[in-house]
């Protein structure tokens, strides 16, 4: 983190402008100077052709002027763009800075200040709103030191030239810096006002759209038009206003200027006719004075970037002006290793809008003690977890870890001591590996660059074991593709477990799995690999190039499938862009879909040329993509289309043409599937089935899992596909994992930690009974006197073991003891349980 | 699903007759036709063999079914010994509520007879639920109806026969 000692918030725009930038910007000032030197010279050229070399009628020396002109004016044009390099170089150096900075500042502030804020704005500062100050400090120094640097030059060089004529042609300035903030503070004004009416205008549209069923009902178009017209009449004057101030900062500034020749005319060729000035002068000082727009028209937009800019950065740090509300490394120690002991004393908690959600809380744990908290929702148990755990901070009273006050812990201190599974956990995107890793390597070095301290992969795999989620990683693994090149030891040990597969468990599982079969559709494979029926070894049969190959297009059109299958995309697209053409691209919309997200918004205009166009008009690329979205269509997944028999025989048809031609042409392209080879197309798992799994039934599931495992045990593979399966992608914020599946694998990112205090905030709510009773097991066997747990729990009947169980109500312990002396005391617990 | 199965001159697709079918449960057939389409087409089918459970007491699968097909038993587990509850049969949708929070089985659901079965399950049905949060209140309404006039049938119908039970009677006022 930059400039630890003052936090970003507090930072002026200017702190910017140097600060890491300072040998960038002495060479911009060096480049500068030279560059108004060589743009003054041309003036003093221009002087000379006039007066020497058209005077005395010399050529040499004539070109000898014009030569140094031209190299003046090439050189200075190097000069401004190696200017505007430098320029980008600030200007992005420090946008990028600001949002590090601010970014690493945002993630530090307390949960408290998420809750108010929409991850919207968060991305919208960090992304767009900071671009426009990183503006300002590109052109901070070189703006203004160039364009004044240059009218300067001018303005020394005109007073050389003849001091009245350009006393009074620099008289019309003043004017101009008087007048523009006069007018730019009308301009920002009526700009204010613009967005406020807009707004007002959006909700308007928004209103009459969303009750347009009203307005069609009433027929109450007028009304509506009424009020409509009103604001846009209403928006029409302020843009006038707005346009109007905004063109009068440009006129004015341009007629001022534009003033400066006239001046020039009237006084200089007075001057020159009474024999006062020199013509070559009066050439030179008209060409400066028209040289002097360009200078001070940039510095009015400096001026206008430096508003804009301001602004925004103001607004900007101002809505993150909060602080954390704990230091996040220790200073001059190391992190501390604290007794797992918690004292909690005469702890309240009251937020900010006065709302006392804990109230006088007591209670303490010997390390390795573990404490239930049980209560009604509301009743304060996750404040209470989350306040000892550091994620909240109490408003008074005491938390003690060891003999250390929680409030006064570094972050650092309590990631060393402390594991939080939280009620909705998180998940990253990335492996299944990062995300179990994620809490050890914050731990271990903060970066999680080293792999050093990092758990093995025996722990990794018990920890999969024991929070249960080792099946779904197992299945991931098996749904892997390898690729030729992988492990072909690994190839022939699979084709070993297919065979064992097909002898002990092909009949038994066989109404769960279609088996690649030559003589039957596959409802469950897509219609290129029902065509094909093997695996291409060439790219250009490969799914992805198979619509651009000639070859097999003209094998489409010889087997009468072009058309038919035209149709079948035209009418995939249609029915997906119907269905998911408004929906966010979460995986669990896109599972069934043929589409992906990322091609959705093509086909939506696909589709819409669908309704104006017959099949046949569409483009070649539009066929191209109707074909590509055929041929990925399985029945038995995409249910949006039934395939018609028609369409089924001809596809079978297809693939027997299709081998016969492929067999006469180029019979090394595919390898046709075979149960004596490994099929490189197609997953782990499909190759040991020699087939696909027709259902997501959990009980068929439960009976694949549980054959697969047993094979793969015999042939001593197990680890193997683990290892494969922890690559698995989990997907944004996790969405390829089923909610369970995500508070498994947070369980064991945490219990891969292994952390002396353990806080659960019903933290296995989402998963199922046997798994919920695991862990449960693992906590009383393998935990006890070990770790500190502090378990949020919802559900009773697995509180019985526990040291401690505290029943709160309305943010107060209502009783605490062992399970059996609340049960034997008949109070709240005894209720509570009775209610369950 | 073998192909005798599907194969019809034109067929309508499984999104369709779904569609239908949630057309008809009380659950989704205030929703506007757009949303529905969305549910019909999260749902799957399910097969479920003879004896197969399609759900188990206690159990929290989170999952909302209809019988397409076949016939189910609901049972519920007493000390050691399953009492059959009654018959499900085709076109009875059962665990509305599991699709608005957690809610762990009281009965079990056993096939009778292999039966076809339309899901959802909570997790998608939430998902979706979050890009039409206007219409949840509809949902909730339709789940109170249904609640009360349950209760307004039980009443009337059974109310005599209830004996000692009659104290806990009033679901409909929680």
């Amino acid at each position: 983190m930059e400039k630890a000692d003052i936090p970003v918030v507090k930072r002026s725009l200017f702190s910017w402008v140097f600060p890491g930038n300072v040998k960038l910007q002495i060479s911009l000032l060096f480049i500068i100077v030279v560059m108004v030197f060589a743009r003054v010279l041309p003036l003093e050229m221009q002087k000379r052709v006039v007066n020497e070399a058209i005077n005395l009628r010399d050529i040499d020396l004539l070109l000898l002027y014009c030569g140094i002109y031209l190299a003046a004016v090439i050189f200075s044009s190097a000069l401004k763009y190696l200017i505007n390099l430098l320029q980008t170089l600030i200007t992005q150096r420090a946008t990028a800075r600001m949002r590090k900075a601010l970014y690493h500042h945002i993630l530090t502030l307390p949960l408290g200040f998420f809750r108010n804020t929409q991850p919207g704005s968060v991305v919208n500062s960090l992304v767009t709103e900071l671009a426009m100050p990183g503006n300002f400090v590109g052109m901070a120094v070189s703006a203004p030191v160039t364009n004044l640097l240059t009218l300067l030059a001018f303005a020394v060089y005109l007073f050389l030239l003849n001091p009245l004529l350009a006393a009074v042609s620099f008289s019309i300035y003043p004017i101009v810096v008087f007048l523009v903030p006069v007018l730019q503070r009308g301009v920002n004004r009526a700009n204010r006002k613009r967005v406020d009416a807009a707004r007002t205008l959006s909700s308007r549209i928004a209103e009459s759209v969303s009750g347009i069923h009203e307005v069609h009902g009433n027929g109450a178009y007028r009304i509506e038009n009424r009020k409509y017209d009103k604001l846009v009449d209403r928006l029409m004057k302020i843009r006038i206003v707005w346009s109007l101030y905004r063109f009068a900062v440009k006129t004015s500034n341009s007629f001022f200027v534009s003033l400066g020749p006239f001046i020039v005319f009237l006084l200089g060729g007075y001057l020159t006719i009474k024999g006062q000035l020199e013509l070559g002068a009066l050439v030179a000082f008209l060409s400066a004075q028209e040289r002097l727009y360009d200078p001070w028209k940039e510095l009015i937009e400096f001026y206008q970037v430096y508003q804009d800019g301001s602004v925004t950065y103001q607004r900007t740090m101002e809505f993150f002006d909060a602080m954390p509300e704990h230091a996040i490394e220790p200073e001059g120690r190391e992190a501390f290793d604290l007794e797992a002991s918690v004292d909690v004393k005469d702890l309240s908690f009251v937020t900010d809008s006065g709302i006392r959600l804990l109230d006088g809380i007591s209670l303490s744990l010997n390390p390795g003690e573990h404490l239930a908290l049980v209560g009604f929702s509301g009743s304060g148990k996750s404040t209470l977890a989350l306040c000892i755990g550091q994620l909240y901070k109490y408003t008074s009273g005491h938390v003690l870890i060891g003999d250390k006050e929680v409030s006064d812990l570094t972050k650092k201190d309590m990631v060393n001591n402390m594991g939080f599974v939280a009620q909705s956990p998180f998940i990253f995107e990335g492996t299944i590996e990062d995300n179990l890793l994620y809490a050890c390597k914050a731990k271990v070095n903060g970066n999680g660059q080293s792999g050093e301290g990092l758990p093995t992969l025996d722990d990794i795999i018990a920890v999969l074991h024991q929070t249960g989620i080792f099946v779904d990683v197992l299945r991931f693994g098996m749904n892997t593709i390898l690729t030729h090149d992988q492990n072909k030891e690994l190839v022939d040990v699979i084709i070993r477990v297919r065979e064992s597969f097909q002898r002990d468990f092909g009949e038994e599982l066989s109404d769960y799995v279609e088996f690649f079969d030559e003589n039957q559709y596959l409802v469950y494979s897509s219609v290129a690999e029902n065509l094909i029926f093997g695996t291409p070894n060439k790219d250009d049969f490969n799914d992805a190039n198979l619509c651009n190959n000639p070859y097999f297009l003209s094998f489409l059109k010889q087997a009468d499938l072009t058309r038919p299958l035209l149709s079948l995309g035209a009418d995939l697209a249609r029915q997906t862009v119907d269905i998911l053409g408004n929906l966010p691209p979460d995986a669990v919309f896109f599972e069934q879909s043929p589409i992906n997200p990322d091609e959705l918004d093509e086909f939506k205009i696909l589709v819409s040329k669908l309704k104006r166009q017959k099949l046949h008009e569409l483009s070649p690329e539009h066929h191209q993509k109707l074909l590509e979205l055929a041929m990925r269509f399985v029945p038995g997944v995409h249910k949006m289309v039934a395939l018609p028999a028609l369409m089924e025989n001809l596809i079978l048809e297809g693939r027997a043409m299709f081998r016969e031609k492929i067999f006469n042409d180029s019979p090394e392209a595919i390898t046709f599937y075979d149960i004596s080879e490994y099929i490189f197309s197609q997953t782990i798992l499909n190759n040991i089935f020699f087939g696909k799994t027709k259902t997501a039934n959990p009980q068929a599931q439960e009976k694949i899992n549980q054959s697969i495992i047993q094979l793969l045990i015999e042939e001593d593979l197990l680890e193997t596909i683990i290892e494969i399966g922890m690559y698995y992608q989990v997907g944004t914020k996790g969405d390829k994992l089923s909610g369970g599946q995500q508070q498994k694998l947070a369980i064991a990112r945490i219990f891969l930690k292994h952390p002396r205090i353990l806080i659960m905030d019903e933290a296995t709510s989402a998963l199922d009974n046997t798994s919920q009773t695991r862990i449960q097991n693992l906590l009383e066997t393998r935990w006890k006197k070990k770790s500190t747990v502090i378990s949020v729990v919802h559900r009773l009947d697995t509180i019985k073991n526990y040291d401690h169980v505290a029943v709160m109500k309305a943010g107060k312990i209502a009783e605490i003891g062992t399970y059996d002396e609340l049960m034997a005391r008949k109070g709240m617990l005894y209720e509570l349980v009775g209610k369950k | 699903m073998n192909s005798s199965e599907r194969n019809e001159a034109s067929p309508s697709s499984e999104l369709e007759e779904n569609l239908e079918v949630l057309r008809q449960t009380y659950f989704f057939s205030g929703l506007p036709l757009e949303t529905l389409k969305v549910f019909a087409y999260l749902c799957t089918r399910e097969k479920f063999k003879k004896d197969e459970y399609i759900f188990k007491q206690h159990e929290e699968d989170g999952r909302a079914f209809y019988i397409i097909s076949g016939k189910a038993a609901l049972e519920r587990q007493d000390n050691d010994s399953a009492k059959k509850i009654r018959d499900c049969a085709m076109g009875e949708f059962i665990g509305g509520l599991t699709l608005l929070g957690e809610v762990r089985r009281l009965f079990s659901l056993k096939a009778v007879e292999d039966t076809v079965c339309l899901v959802l399950e909570r997790e998608k049905f939430t998902k979706a639920m979050e890009q039409f949060p206007i219409i949840m209140p509809r949902i909730f309404k339709a789940v109170a109806k249904n609640i009360d006039s349950w209760e307004e049938r039980f009443l009337a119908d059974r109310a005599d026969m209830c004996g000692e039970c009659m104290v806990n009677l009033g679901v409909s006022l929680i």
